[in-house]
């Protein structure tokens, strides 16, 4: 919320209620001094894992902005899994704090309410070194940047290097077919693959998506229109995802939402896994000796190449925003390099940078285990690629059609039953049934 | 005192002065409405509002942070083609019922024993109401301890006692998942049914009691021919109220399961807000919320009926 109110009083009795109107929404949203002359923006995140990260922002950045030009920054952090239902709230009500962030493909459903940003986020690409495509692909709706890309909590392999080696493996299995034959010795030797395969947000998709697409499946043509999910490619993925299911992991994955593999790996009872950095962050902080065996690798390679699945973070400025100035110069002095630099840092590679100018940073050398973070953003994509992302495709990941029609396979369906299904729901929410 | 009284002089109403107005009030028929509008006005605004806005959305295609068009039925038809929204349907009622009939037979055997006379009977009564107490949220977070593969209690007991490892997959399993929330609402919803059964076990009239014992009746019998009979009014009332409450469910299988494995669990709040919130569609998603309403309208209709034939 915006102040700088005191002007409108000038203004007709009308402008004078709206403006205490605006003024009583913005206390109820924060600490937002709704009479005072003091301009204030409402910078709305989601508690992030990383402590640190959130305490440089409110202890750093906010202190310097307000220091540099007089603008108060409220940042107003939200529980962990509360941001979406709240971002759809202020983007509904027209009301509530002026910038958000994003996760996955907000700025394509919330697309309407948020205002363009194609400057701030091309200005940024030149200071910063250029943009990953990645990042383009992420914020870029019809054209327009609708955010300002920030960085991707990528999905990777995470492995225990001791049981590997016990197990005659000195590197990470390059393709699935080498991982199925690794993780079945591993599953004989007591140490199973654990890969989620329920309904969390990150860790289903990590590996499920770029296993169909490294088999050359995929959902929807590039058209947007044209279902492909039943193609033999499909089927080959279905089939690999059964057999490491089987030969590989536990059944209780079936079960799995996103905190159970971490819980399963802290406890020693996975050998593998596909997660975000916390693993690796918590393992060092909290289990010394379990930290120093736990290593990292990009996904296997299929067929037709190697994926990833990109979980980008970007910000966007709201169309209610009353000072829309005022809250591009923030995102525009955010996105400089000695400020963005340091949040990075303060994260410790935990969201890897979209910008090239980043991919050498110092932070990146603390832990060479971190690099396949970075490396992975070249071959990283939102669920539902190729095809462009729009409501159906959202709605397919809401309905989580490829991750069950995966799932129903391993608990038992066959590949021609589960891939009958997936396309049925594809046709059926494409508007094709 | 009369005469006292008829001395006093009457204060005669001021034309327009709060005694009139007062009167007014008094009268049953204002009265009884000035009583009955706060509540109307709170139910129309945070239950009549909703569900009116409810019904509207699901007869829009209304994405999120996007206007609406109105297109009449055919998010229900939408709705009606799709597989998950049948196995959703099925979900639910086998939740419901199997939870409901849990809780009403626990329950009642719960009333019963806690209506015997035994030492700290107050604080163990206040015990058993625990697990309605406690946040659905904070109890099911333990229960995702108690039934995690790796750190399962239940698991650890059952290696104990010599059955082979790996245990079962509590929420990994589909037909498991579904009995463990089934369980697991029942733990919760069972001081519902106990303590309102036992206020209505505490109403019967002991003579009834003495006199069926004089007669020569067993303790069977006078279950079965005073208890039961008298009870009855009470359970059929917590039963509607609890297949209400259970068909609606949505913390529980929200932070277990989220409506895993392959939607094996999902029911129509689960599904509706998956829908509605992380695909976006509000329209879709209120048409599968208000999928529920004709079934928990019979039953509503049904609380109505049996409510005014008493």
């Amino acid at each position: 919320m915006i102040g700088k109110k005191y002007e409108v009083f000038a203004g007709s009795r009308r402008d004078f209620l709206k403006a205490a109107a605006i003024g009583a929404a913005g206390s109820a949203f924060g600490p937002t001094a709704g009479w005072s002359q003091a301009k204030t923006l409402g910078f709305m995140h989601e508690s992030s894992f990383i402590k640190p990260f959130d305490e440089y922002f409110q202890k750093k950045l906010a202190p310097a902005y307000e220091k540099a030009t007089g603008v108060k920054v409220n940042y107003e952090l939200t529980s962990v899994g509360g941001l979406q239902t709240r971002v759809a709230t202020v983007a509904e009500t027209g009301s509530g704090p002026d910038i958000t962030l994003n996760f996955f493909t907000w700025p394509f459903l919330y697309n309407e309410k948020y205002i363009d940003v194609s400057d701030i986020a091309e200005e940024a690409g030149k200071k910063n070194g250029g943009w990953y495509d990645a990042a383009k692909e992420a914020v870029i709706v019809n054209g327009n940047w609708k955010a300002v890309p920030f960085g991707n909590v990528g999905q990777i392999m995470c492995w225990r290097q001791d049981w590997f080696h016990e197990a005659g493996y000195d590197k990470f299995p390059d393709t699935w077919e080498e991982l199925l034959e690794a993780g079945t010795k591993l599953k004989a030797a007591g140490h199973p693959i654990g890969f989620e395969l329920g309904h969390g947000f990150g860790d289903n998709h990590g590996w499920l998506y770029p296993l169909l697409w490294s088999y050359g499946g995929r959902e929807v043509e590039p058209d947007g229109k044209t279902i492909a999910i039943d193609s033999d490619e499909t089927a080959q993925a279905v089939d690999m995802a059964r057999k490491l299911f089987k030969q590989t992991m536990a059944e209780e994955v079936l079960g799995w939402t996103d905190p159970n593999n971490n819980k399963a790996w802290l406890s020693e009872q996975i050998s593998c896994t596909n997660n975000a950095a916390s693993i690796l962050f918590v393992a060092k902080r909290d289990f010394p000796d379990i930290g120093k065996v736990t290593q990292h690798a990009l996904n296997p390679a299929g067929p037709k190449g190697r994926f990833h699945i990109l979980a980008p973070w970007s910000h966007s400025i709201f169309t209610h925003t009353e000072d829309k100035e005022a809250a591009r110069a923030f995102l525009r002095w955010l996105m400089q390099p000695e400020q963005v630099g340091a949040w990075y840092a303060a994260a410790d590679t935990y969201y890897a940078p979209f910008l090239h100018g980043f991919d050498n940073a110092p932070m990146w050398q603390s832990d060479p285990r971190w690099l396949p973070y970075r490396d992975s953003l070249a071959t990283s994509h939102l669920p539902g690629w190729p095809a462009p992302i729009t409501r159906a495709s959202t709605e397919s990941v809401a309905k989580y059609v490829v991750v069950d029609m995966f799932a129903k396979a391993c608990a038992g369906a066959s590949t021609k039953d589960v891939i009958a299904q997936a396309k049925a729901q594809l046709k059926q929410i494409y508007g094709q049934a | 005192m009369s005469g006292r009284a008829a001395a006093l002089p009457v204060p005669l109403p001021r034309p327009g002065s709060g005694a009139a107005f007062r009167r007014w009030t008094e009268r049953e028929s204002v009265f009884s409405w000035l009583m009955i509008v706060p509540p109307l006005l709170f139910l129309i605004a945070l239950v009549g509002y909703p569900f009116v806005y409810g019904i509207w959305l699901s007869l829009q295609d209304r994405p999120v942070a996007h206007a609406g068009t109105f297109i009449g039925l055919r998010n229900f038809v939408t709705d009606a083609h799709d597989p998950v929204f049948w196995q959703v349907a099925r979900n639910t009622f086998i939740y419901t019922f199997f939870a409901t009939i849990l809780k009403a037979v626990g329950g009642l055997g719960m009333a019963l024993v806690m209506n015997q006379v035994f030492p700290a009977k107050n604080a163990i009564r206040a015990i058993m109401l625990l697990p309605f107490i406690v946040p659905t949220v904070l109890s099911t977070v333990a229960w995702m301890w108690i039934l995690d593969p790796s750190f399962s209690v239940v698991n650890w007991l059952m290696f104990q006692m010599g059955f082979p490892k790996p245990g079962p997959a509590w929420l990994g399993n589909p037909t498991l998942a579904m009995f463990s929330l089934i369980m697991i609402n029942t733990w919760r919803g069972l001081p519902f049914y106990g303590i309102t059964l036992l206020a209505g076990l505490q109403t019967i009239p002991p003579d009834l009691h003495e006199a069926a014992v004089i007669d020569g009746a067993g303790s069977w019998a006078r279950f079965r021919y005073i208890t039961l009979p008298l009870l009855m009014p009470v359970i059929f009332i917590v039963t509607l109220f609890s297949v209400i409450f259970t068909f609606s469910d949505f913390q529980l299988v929200y932070v277990l399961t989220r409506g895993g494995p392959a939607n094996a669990t999902h029911l129509f709040a689960t599904y509706a807000f998956d829908i509605a919130m992380s695909g976006g569609q509000f329209g879709l998603g209120a048409s599968v919320a208000l999928a529920m309403l004709p079934a928990l309208a019979v039953v509503i209709l049904g609380l109505a009926f049996y409510m005014r034939s008493r």
